[in-house]
This record gives C-alpha cells, sequence and structure tokens, in this order.
C-alpha cells in the first residue's frame, strides 16, 4: 500500500514531465501547408514535375507520390498513411466520387465525362459483379462491408 | 431519418453561405438529370426522370485562420417515377465536420461527420478525431463517437452495426525510409437479429462485434524500392482477417514494376458483416490473390501498363492478365486510353456454378476525351465477350457519348448518352444533362 502511494505519485510526476517536455519538442516539428500553394492543372500530375525528388525529416521523399497508373491503381496503401498529404491538392469530395458512406449512382455514370478517371462498375456491372464477387469477395467489402450497402442488401441477405 | 439528414444538410449549407462570403471558399456542385425508361417483361413499365444534386462546401481560413468546415452530400428527387427505392425523394449527408489545424507538428481536431482512414482503419462516424506528430519521429491520432448507419440488412431493423465506435493509430517514422504504425477499431457490441437464420458468423442471434487490431509498415530502404501493407487481427475470433502488401520498384525514372500479395480469412474479415458472410459458401477458407504489374512511361504522354494476377479460392483458381496504352497530350487537354484483359476462370465462379461452365470473358475498352476552353467532349466504350453465354447473350457491352460547353470558366452545361446491350437489358439507352459549378477562390490545390 505504502509502495502503491509513492508509486503513484512518481509515475504520474515523470507521465507529466515526459508530456511537458514533448510538448515543447512538438512546437519546432513542422506542419504539412493546408493546401497546395499554387493551382495544379487538369488531369494526373506527378510531384515531383516540380518538386525537387527530396526528402525532409521524417516526410517520404515526393516521388514516392507520383501520379503513375501504378499509384492510381494502389492508391488505397498510401492514403492510410498520408491522408494529409493527399489533403493539400484534393478536396475530401475527390475521395467521396467513390468511397461515400450512401450513394445511389455509379460514379462512372455521374463522371461520364470524365473516362480518364477511370472510375470503378464500368458498364454491365450488374451483371459483373457475379462473377466479380465470386473472384475476389475482399475487394467488395472494402468499399461495400460496412457502407455504401444500399443496392446490395436490395437483393442479398 | 433521412429528412433529418435532408434538413441538416441544408441547414449546414445555408449557414455557411454568409461565412463563404468572408473566408476562402472552394464550391462544388453538380447537378444531374437523368432520363431513362424501364421496360422489362413482368415487371410494371416505368418512366424514370430523378434529378440529383452533389453538393460539397469547403471553408478555409475561420476564425484565426486555422479553422476550416468541410460539407459534402447528395439529394435526389423523382420527378416521374420512383427511381431507386420507395422514397420519392432521398438524401445523405456523406461528411461534415469542423477542423482546426494547428500550426506545428500537422497537429489538427476535426469534429462531425467524417470519414477515417487510417492503418487498418476505414471508419465513418458523427465524433471527434485528433491527431498530431510527436518527437522523434512518433506521431498519434484517435477517434471516437457514435456509427453512421447505413442500409437495414434485409428483413430486418438494423444494419448490423453497434452504435458507437473509437479507435485510433500510432505510428513511428524514420528518415524518409521507414513507418510503421498500429492501429485498431472498437465497436460497441453489434445488435441482435430478429430472423437469424442462414447468418454463419456467431452460433446465437447476434451479429459478430467489429473489433480489429494490425499493423502497417512502409519501407524504403533504398529511393527505387518500396514495401508497404499491413496485416489486420480480428480480436474477436483471435485470428489473422487480412495480409495486403504491395511492392513497387522503380528501376528507371518512369518505370514501376510492382508485386501485390492479398490473402484474407474469410470467417474473421467478414465476421461483422451479415451479408458478406451469408454469401459465402466456406467461411472456414482463405482467399488469396498474388499478381504483379508494371507501368512505362514511353514517351512523355504516352504510358504503356501490364498486368497481371493469379486468385485463389476453394471454388478454383483464376487469373487475370492484360494491358493498357493511355496518352495525355496536348497540354494534357487530349486523354485517352484502350486496354484489353482476359479473365481465366472455371466452373465455381461462373453466374450459375455447374461442371461445365464457364466464368471467362474478354474486356475490351477505349476511350478519349477533349477538354478545351469552351466545350469538351468524351466517348467511351467498354465490351465484355463471355466464353459461356449468360442469360443465353454472349456479350455486354456499352457506348457512353458526353458533350458539353463551359459556360464560364467554373460553370458547364453537358449531356451524355449512353447505348447498350446485356444479358439484363436488350436494349439500354440512358440520356443525362449535367450541370457543374467548381468554384475556388484561392486558386490553390487541385479544384476538387
Amino acid at each position: 500500500m505504502i509502495r502503491s502511494t509513492i508509486l503513484f505519485p512518481l509515475l504520474a510526476l515523470s507521465g507529466l514531465i515526459v508530456i511537458l517536455a514533448a510538448c515543447a519538442q512538438m512546437s519546432t516539428l513542422p506542419s504539412l501547408p493546408a493546401s497546395h500553394p499554387e493551382a495544379l492543372g487538369a488531369g494526373p500530375v506527378s510531384c515531383s514535375e516540380c518538386h525537387e525528388d527530396n526528402q525532409k525529416g521524417t516526410m517520404k521523399a515526393f516521388g514516392a507520390f507520383n501520379h503513375s497508373p501504378a499509384f492510381v491503381k494502389n492508391h488505397r496503401f498510401y492514403a492510410s498513411s498520408d491522408d494529409r498529404l493527399c489533403a493539400t491538392c484534393h478536396k475530401g469530395s475527390f475521395c467521396a466520387d467513390c468511397h461515400t458512406n450512401q450513394v445511389e449512382m455509379k460514379p462512372s455514370v455521374k463522371y461520364g465525362n470524365r473516362p480518364d478517371r477511370e472510375m470503378p462498375h464500368r458498364g454491365d456491372f450488374l451483371t459483373l459483379h457475379k462473377i466479380e464477387g465470386k473472384l475476389d469477395p475482399a475487394s467488395c467489402y472494402r468499399c461495400h462491408g460496412r457502407a455504401n450497402n444500399q443496392s446490395c442488401v436490395a437483393c442479398h441477405r | 431519418m433521412k429528412k433529418h439528414l435532408c434538413r441538416l444538410l441544408s441547414a449546414a449549407l445555408f449557414m455557411a453561405l454568409p461565412a463563404a462570403a468572408l473566408a476562402e471558399t472552394t464550391i462544388n456542385s453538380t447537378t444531374l438529370f437523368r432520363f431513362y425508361q424501364d421496360d422489362r417483361p413482368g415487371f410494371e413499365k416505368k418512366q424514370l426522370a430523378p434529378a440529383t444534386q452533389f453538393l460539397g462546401v469547403d471553408v478555409d481560413k475561420l476564425g484565426d485562420g486555422n479553422l476550416s468546415a468541410h460539407f459534402y452530400g447528395w439529394g435526389r428527387l423523382d420527378l416521374a417515377d420512383k427511381s431507386f427505392n420507395n422514397d420519392q425523394a432521398d438524401g445523405n449527408l456523406t461528411y461534415g465536420y469542423l477542423q482546426y489545424r494547428f500550426k506545428q507538428a500537422n497537429a489538427q481536431v476535426r469534429a462531425g461527420r467524417f470519414f477515417v482512414n487510417e492503418g487498418i482503419v476505414n471508419e465513418q462516424l458523427d465524433g471527434l478525431n485528433a491527431r498530431t506528430d510527436l518527437p522523434l519521429g512518433f506521431g498519434i491520432s484517435a477517434f471516437g463517437g457514435a456509427t453512421v448507419h447505413t442500409a437495414h440488412i434485409a428483413g430486418e431493423n438494423t444494419d448490423g452495426k453497434g452504435d458507437g465506435i473509437a479507435g485510433g493509430r500510432m505510428s513511428y517514422r524514420y528518415g524518409g525510409m521507414l513507418e510503421l504504425g498500429v492501429s485498431g477499431v472498437y465497436e460497441t457490441t453489434a445488435p441482435t437479429l430478429m430472423n437469424p437464420n442462414n447468418i454463419a458468423l456467431v452460433n446465437d442471434t447476434k451479429l459478430g462485434d467489429h473489433r480489429l487490431i494490425g499493423g502497417d509498415i512502409w519501407l524504403s530502404p533504398v529511393r527505387m524500392v518500396e514495401v508497404m501493407g499491413h496485416t489486420s487481427y480480428n480480436t474477436e475470433t483471435s485470428e489473422v482477417a487480412e495480409h495486403t502488401y504491395l511492392l513497387n520498384v522503380k528501376p528507371l525514372k518512369d518505370l514501376v514494376l510492382s508485386g501485390e500479395f492479398n490473402e484474407h480469412r474469410e470467417r474473421n474479415f467478414f465476421f461483422s458483416s451479415a451479408m458478406f458472410a451469408s454469401m459465402l459458401n466456406n467461411l472456414n477458407e482463405k482467399s488469396r490473390s498474388t499478381g504483379g504489374s508494371a507501368s512505362y512511361g514511353l514517351v512523355k504522354g504516352v504510358e504503356l501498363a501490364a498486368d497481371y494476377r493469379h486468385y485463389t479460392r476453394d471454388i478454383g483458381d483464376a487469373d487475370r492478365m492484360g494491358g493498357d496504352l493511355r496518352f495525355t497530350l496536348l497540354d494534357n487537354t487530349l486523354r485517352s486510353g484502350i486496354g484489353y484483359h482476359y479473365l481465366r476462370a472455371g466452373s465455381g465462379f461462373a453466374v450459375i456454378p455447374s461442371s461445365t461452365a464457364s466464368a471467362s470473358f474478354q474486356e475490351l475498352r477505349g476511350y478519349a476525351m477533349h477538354d478545351t476552353k469552351s466545350y469538351f467532349a468524351a466517348v467511351d466504350a467498354i465490351g465484355y465477350f463471355f466464353k459461356e453465354r449468360i442469360n443465353n447473350v454472349s456479350n455486354a457491352w456499352e457506348v457512353v457519348t458526353s458533350l458539353g460547353y463551359h459556360l464560364t470558366p467554373d460553370l458547364a452545361l453537358s449531356g451524355d448518352i449512353s447505348y447498350g446491350k446485356n444479358p439484363q437489358f436488350t436494349d439500354d439507352l440512358k440520356g443525362l444533362v449535367r450541370l457543374t459549378y467548381n468554384m475556388n477562390y484561392t486558386g490553390k490545390g487541385d479544384k476538387k
């Protein structure tokens, strides 16, 4: 009992010192800008077209985010750890064109004038989903498992 | 609930208008009028004319300059027969939150409805989210609030989610070479079902609880190589749910070689989803996909990509392979591409599985778009050619043409006409009129 009454204040004091030290250090840590300082052109861009492919502090090199076909196809890996960097150029509505909790329209219908954006479920996906769903149900689940499944539950239990 | 959301969205956007006049504001608005007729044997003939409004508003530099407000949602009104569900009108607030960004350490606080996508966490909630970098390369984020419910499971009064959700991620970064993360999500107890037949997840009437932890990694020991991915672990089943990893190698400036590995333990991955679990024949199986791709910039504005993926499931193996050629010319105003893919998939993947069935098909797609200061036009054609007929039809194809005019640099009017034939419809003709307003007061970043 005596040991715990001494130990707890010591631990609390140590924790407080660590927090204060961390806060003092944090005031020197830089932040990403809220938005890209210049307007960007239409179509996919590559960061290293303008930025030198260097690396500062704990930031990843700009070249890692070049919007190559491979990056666009695998963007989920980057977005799950660097969404703050994404947000300097893209508004949230850019992501919400596909990633949403409820929408009744395929993104490719909304953006029929932008075939270059590679929106999912083009063409007769009503037929195709009967094959694709058996092939890789996990890929369906990423978007339609916890959200945006209003169309799915119309037929599927 | 939907009426409340529509009112909330309208009120929020209305309240944002005066603030928009004072702060840096971005507005993205797309108004769509669609016209089509649904005429199928055995069903009532319908004339459909839904009007849909998508609206996003971002108001930056409020208060001391670090506060911002963000809203995005949509609403639909059927001008003729009911188009989608039993409601003549529908709508949804996708996100709506206030955000405060601190000047140091990438610290920020969000309050309202938002998405969290960090590590293994991919959730939407009404609540709070705070995050910051810490000294020595560490970082921390946390969130908590109410889950955002979606459509009910058929025959139930629930979507299967618990009412509360919390979680977060801790990370460590080292010198632009390494990032390690540990993340988790905890949802309150899942609801009880009224009709639990065929729910294979748990042995009583209750759905599985949504509780996961996991780790993620990004490793780039040299600039030309990066490995990234994550593994999640279901704490309710005490087993791994998912491995998903990507390897990128960039031996040349315009050449990217990728390899991907994905493995899912179905019961653990779909544990909290009655809908997905009930569609699987064997919840105890492991499904796996491995593949590789290569993309290369032949010359400026011309990219060639090839990809291959192998799928392994208990119902069989399958392979998909193909390539794409993309052109970005005339200072990005002309964009086009062609692509071909072949899926080799056996009887287990067929629409109606049988010992002689096949799910194999070829996919062919081509598109072109031209966007000038005055007009813009696009054509997009896609076709699927089935090895085995589906509903006695050997292919499905669709051509979408779009033509539009920039009334001002921010305001555009366009129209689409699409026509196709497929196993669902002998004729599939649709029309659409689109009014788009993308306004960015600051001229910074992308317009979206």
